[in-house]
């Protein structure tokens, strides 16, 4: 026994933190995806996309969503902070260990931290520019529009898919039940089907002409 | 067909010349049939380097002293046939565990460690009759803990995982799979709670990442990742219950 330990009235902590790690990270992968299908909406016509905008403005949801998704975000990051090599030193061990035992899911734990710092970064300038710009028709085009925006796009949700697909995969791993790589192929396939759906969606932005002056 | 030629890159370093660097040396035998690492090896300590340093006892993948890593993946020398691996063969020892020089590792002190910390001994206020008959126990549960029963503490589950590599506290699926055992016995009067306190945190079962490595490493098998699951919902219901 320690004398911290001793002081430690719950030892439960451990188990709260994993458990608001898998929680943030299921809300988080939800999130994605009903976005995905949002955007998406722009398959359906300028009309479908312009009402999901319209509801979500009369019902003010932008700014409710933005506030949860920013406490959703912290939560995830707070939790598994415990669990990254945060010192250099263990970064170092993390990398030279992934390249010597040659180790796939060991890399995509190493992808995982790369692409989760990237989301991070990427994930917060296109949440200011949707928060003081708001979603149309015209505003996503004149984005997509510019070289630079639809890169970031394009690699936003390359890391943002990635980033879900293994998460997901790591969450079914641990807690067992299901078939390890039959997994691995099932949220290979959803994976590759979100990514197929985000880039037609860029594609069709691009090549859009705004109808009715640019007003969703 | 003449047989191949084997070219070994072989770790070499030992802590008390720490005046010669890590390196890796390089050795060449002629393959033979049925070769092992372990007849390779001591081939190569026979014949060209006296001073080669690697642990071997049972040569038959019961004493779980040769783990190592074999072109990276972790695995018992002794029961590594050569034809099964390309003719370039690099070792390395088992990361993880204290390096004694080349080859060699010591696992022991880790296992004692571990089975001290996670009390692996049947707990039991039951005082112990000599005369009376062996209590019997249902064909099925003494497979199930048999299973976990075969870990023979080779360490290549520690040696692979990342966690334990930067944790040097985390009991790796090996100490998980011998909680798993005693939670298995009925023999065993702990309850949830009680072991909840042995591996319900980040030193045991909630700091695995779930990266899997072990379960793809154990060279005799054991289910790990059943295991780690196991003990996983054991202790998220004990975590949930827990006031």
């Amino acid at each position: 026994m320690y004398l911290q330990k001793a002081l430690t009235k719950s030892i439960r902590t451990d188990f709260i933190v994993e458990m608001v790690q898998m929680v943030s990270g299921l809300l988080l992968v939800l999130f994605l995806w009903t976005h995905m299908v949002f955007v998406a909406s722009i398959l359906l016509g300028q009309s479908s996309f312009g009402a999901l905008a319209g509801f979500m403005d009369k019902y003010e949801l932008l700014p409710v969503t933005v506030v949860v998704l920013i406490f959703i975000f912290a939560a995830h990051i707070g939790a598994i902070m415990r669990h990254l090599p945060a010192r250099w030193a263990e970064q170092k061990v993390a990398w030279r260990h992934a390249k010597m035992i040659r180790h796939k899911d060991t890399w995509s734990w190493l992808f995982q931290i790369v692409t989760g710092f990237g989301i991070l970064l990427f994930a917060f300038i296109h949440i200011v520019a949707v928060t003081y710009g708001g979603i149309s028709v015209s505003l996503s085009k004149g984005r997509i529009d510019n070289p630079g925006f639809l890169i970031f796009y394009a690699i936003l949700l390359l890391m943002s898919e990635y980033h879900a697909s293994v998460g997901l995969y790591r969450i079914f791993v641990k807690w067992g039940f299901v078939n390890r790589h039959r997994l691995d192929r099932v949220l290979g396939v959803v994976t590759l089907l979100m990514l197929v759906i985000g880039f037609v969606t860029l594609g069709v932005f691009l090549t859009l002409k705004v109808a009715g002056g640019g007003v969703a | 067909m003449s047989p191949r030629e084997l070219t070994f890159h072989i770790f070499r370093y030992d802590p008390e010349t720490p005046e010669v660097k890590p390196h890796t040396q390089t050795f060449k035998i002629p393959e033979e049939p049925a070769m092992t690492l372990f007849v390779a090896l001591n081939k190569i300590r026979d014949e060209q380097d006296p001073t080669l340093k690697f642990d071997f006892v049972c040569r038959a993948s019961i004493c779980g002293s040769c783990g190592m890593l074999i072109n990276g993946k972790a695995s018992l020398a002794c029961k590594t046939l050569t034809k099964d691996l390309p003719s370039d063969i690099t070792l390395f020892p088992l990361p993880a565990f204290k390096l004694l020089g080349d080859l060699s590792v010591d696992t022991g002190t880790w296992f004692r460690d571990m089975s001290v910390r996670t009390e692996s001994w049947i707990h039991t206020d039951k005082v112990f009759d000599e005369t009376a008959q062996e209590e019997k126990m249902d064909d099925d549960l003494s497979l199930e803990i048999y299973e976990a029963e075969r870990c023979i503490e080779c360490g290549c589950c520690v040696g692979v995982c990342a966690t334990a590599n930067i944790r040097p506290n985390f009991i790796g699926a090996t100490g998980i799979n011998r909680v798993s055992r005693f939670m298995l016995d009925p023999r065993d009067k702990r309850d949830e709670q009680e072991y909840f306190e042995v591996v319900g945190n980040d030193d045991g079962i909630f700091g695995c990442v779930g990266l899997m490595a072990c379960d793809d490493s154990c060279p005799i098998g054991v289910p790990l990742r059943g295991q780690l699951a196991y003990v996983r919902r054991k202790m998220a219901v004990a975590g949930w219950h827990r006031k």
